[in-house]
């Protein structure tokens, strides 16, 4: 289970990774239901950055699947598209940078990242859960 | 103290959740936010309600943007002094900013030395009105805790 103990743990890698990258960028942590539990945004970093971060950390949890891979439901060809991504809800993100966390095959919660490029949030995102040693899974 | 950093604001939030454990033994959830009104750094204890996080934010929130703890802004709205205040009633403050003004005593603005406001710290998931454990006083913890 998520609690705030393991989300310090996990904030406080990911502003070390993000510092050693030379980045500065928010973070955000929610429980397996989306719910935020922790949340630090680094000094300097852009004021929106903070809910896009939780926006992705939410759709990673509920989705059960990296934000960038939500978006495979608007597309045309895939089976199960019609799904509107865009007015769905005001949370719903398909911006690569929400990662799930699994511990043992059970979803705990999720992590969420933004202040660099797509590339270097999921980048940060995957390093911080490497750090923790907990395993995720691509969808 | 200038401007509020992150490592201010985890030195305010451990303080707080400290008080909050040991102290009031409520778990609740404690958000600190600058002098723009945007999130530094929440947490939520285990145990919160999910819910608290947000108004955590919005108390912090409306504490910058009134520049004053929401405990003074409650007495506005509360019913029972209708008529008793200087002025008028101020109940068309309800649902103002956006939806976010929230009034409920919690938050706190933290000044610098010429008083202005540099930020603020709101709590959310402590019952209120048991003695001195309130919303307000786990503020006020996070708030001491800067000038230790």
């Amino acid at each position: 289970m998520m609690n705030l103990e393991m989300a310090k743990k996990l904030l406080q890698t990911g502003i070390k990774k993000a510092k050693e990258m030379g980045r500065s960028c928010s973070i955000a942590i929610v429980d397996d239901n989306g719910w935020l539990v922790a949340l630090h945004r680094m000094d300097g970093t852009p004021i929106p950055t903070a809910e896009i971060a939780r926006d992705k950390a939410w759709t990673a949890a509920v989705f059960q699947m990296p934000s960038s891979e939500v978006s495979c439901f608007g597309d045309p060809k895939m089976p199960g598209s019609g799904f509107n991504l865009q007015n769905w809800n005001d949370r719903l993100t398909t911006i690569p940078g929400g990662l799930p966390i699994r511990d043992s095959d059970q979803l705990i919660g999720a992590i969420g990242c933004c202040g660099g490029t797509p590339e270097e949030d999921v980048l940060l995102c995957r390093k911080v859960l490497e750090e923790i040693r907990l395993r995720e899974e691509t969808f | 103290m200038e401007e509020l950093t992150l490592e201010l604001a985890l030195k305010m939030l451990e303080a707080a959740e400290r008080w909050a454990k040991d102290i009031a033994v409520f778990s609740c959830s404690i958000a600190v936010v600058d002098k723009a009104g945007a999130v530094i750094a929440v947490h939520r204890m285990d145990g919160a309600a999910m819910a608290t996080t947000d108004i955590a934010i919005e108390k912090a929130w409306t504490a910058v943007a009134f520049k004053m703890p929401t405990l003074m802004g409650s007495r506005w709205l509360d019913p029972r002094n209708m008529g008793k205040l200087i002025g008028d009633h101020a109940m068309g403050m309800i649902g103002r900013g956006k939806g976010r003004l929230c009034f409920i005593p919690g938050g706190i603005p933290i000044t610098n030395e010429e008083n202005e406001v540099i930020g603020a710290i709101g709590c959310s998931g402590v019952p209120s009105g048991v003695g001195d454990i309130s919303d307000t006083s786990v503020s006020q913890a996070g708030v001491t805790a800067l000038y230790e």
